[in-house]
């Protein structure tokens, strides 16, 4: 079950005034949490899909999702509530890693490309939120790590992009890092 | 610098023709000839035989005409490809036919032109569907060595 969602929209306008608003075409939305992968792709689409110096045309949304704490329950065990001082605990470092995440984006987009930005955090389940909020702000595209796993791994752990590509209804780009990279990154 | 290189896989649907369609006017339409990619349409022809399926009598005497109908479609999709192209005024292609079964004849053209992309168009099929008839877009998402780009058609019906 959800809870009711938290969305916290910061909108940064990179060298564009607000009127550039009714000149966006295409909508790209990057979904971000704290894996190597995910930048890899936010990397990636900024090589490749901003290239150009006319980005005027473009709206980067790049989304966080927060995932919500009793999520860990397996089926037929012991019902374990932790105290809410450990919730809290939990949902404070969870929002401090949420804006280090979104800030180590921003500075990425920052660097390279003149690009409007828009940046969100939500909480929930990181599958329904993404293709949810894909279909609110209607966006044409939308750009997803892949952290390479196999059969069996995808369905223990459970795989966000697996889910993204089944229900998203706009096209998905699930961006994969070249092996030998990921490696290095996960030593 | 090097052009990176996007692979598109068509097949005679609609749902690949739109990808293509697609995948033209985000990637390459702000300024043709100028755009980072390069572009590679695979057309997986299947072959006769896995077409067919039949393994009973009278299987031989059916396949010549099965196969000269697969020729006909392969050319007919490749005919439309390069319209395709032709029309967003993208010179810089190459269409390609390659014969066997569409998962591995993609992913194998990924790694024959060393791609950075591949994108494949999807029918939207539901869970079992998925399940009976295959997908080659699930396929190419998990195995391909690169980038997978997954365009669907949206539905008409959408409210």
């Amino acid at each position: 079950m959800e809870r009711g969602i938290a969305v916290a929209f910061s909108s940064i306008p990179e060298g564009g005034a607000m009127g550039a608003e009714e000149k966006v075409k295409v909508r790209v939305m990057v979904a971000i949490d704290d894996s190597g992968e995910s930048f890899y792709s936010l990397q990636w689409v900024l090589d490749h899909v901003f290239g150009s110096q006319n980005n005027d045309e473009y709206l980067l949304n790049i989304i966080h999702v927060i995932e919500l704490f009793p999520s860990y329950v397996l089926p037929g065990a012991p019902a374990v509530f932790p105290s809410t001082s450990i919730v809290r605990s939990v949902n404070k470092a969870q929002e401090e890693n949420a804006s280090a995440i979104i800030t180590r984006a921003i500075d990425m987009c920052t660097q390279r490309n003149q690009v409007h930005i828009n940046t969100s955090i939500i909480e929930g389940d990181p599958k329904e939120m993404i293709c949810g909020v894909a279909e609110q702000m209607k966006v044409d595209l939308i750009v997803i790590g892949s952290r390479g796993f196999g059969k069996i791994k995808r369905a223990l752990m459970g795989s966000v992009s697996n889910y993204v590509i089944h229900h998203a209804k706009c096209p998905v780009l699930v961006v994969k890092m070249p092996t030998s990279k990921a490696e290095s990154l996960n030593a | 610098m090097d052009k990176s290189v996007m692979v598109v896989g068509i097949d005679d649907s609609d749902h690949s023709l739109y990808a293509l369609e697609w995948t033209l006017e985000h990637f390459f339409s702000t300024a043709p000839g100028k755009s980072p990619f390069k572009l590679v349409v695979v057309h997986a022809k299947p072959s006769a035989t896995t077409a067919v399926g039949l393994t009973g009598p009278g299987a031989a005497e059916v396949l010549p005409y099965v196969e000269r109908d697969l020729k006909i479609i392969a050319a007919r999709v490749m005919e439309k490809s390069k319209e395709i192209c032709a029309a967003k005024s993208v010179k810089d292609v190459i269409v390609e036919a390659v014969e066997g079964d569409p998962r591995n004849a993609l992913c194998d053209a990924v790694d024959k032109h060393n791609a950075t992309v591949l994108v494949v168009g999807s029918h939207g099929y539901g869970a079992i569907k998925r399940a009976v008839l295959g997908s080659v877009s699930d396929y190419c998402a998990h195995h391909a060595h690169c980038s997978v780009l997954i365009v669907k058609k949206p539905r008409k019906t959408a409210h």
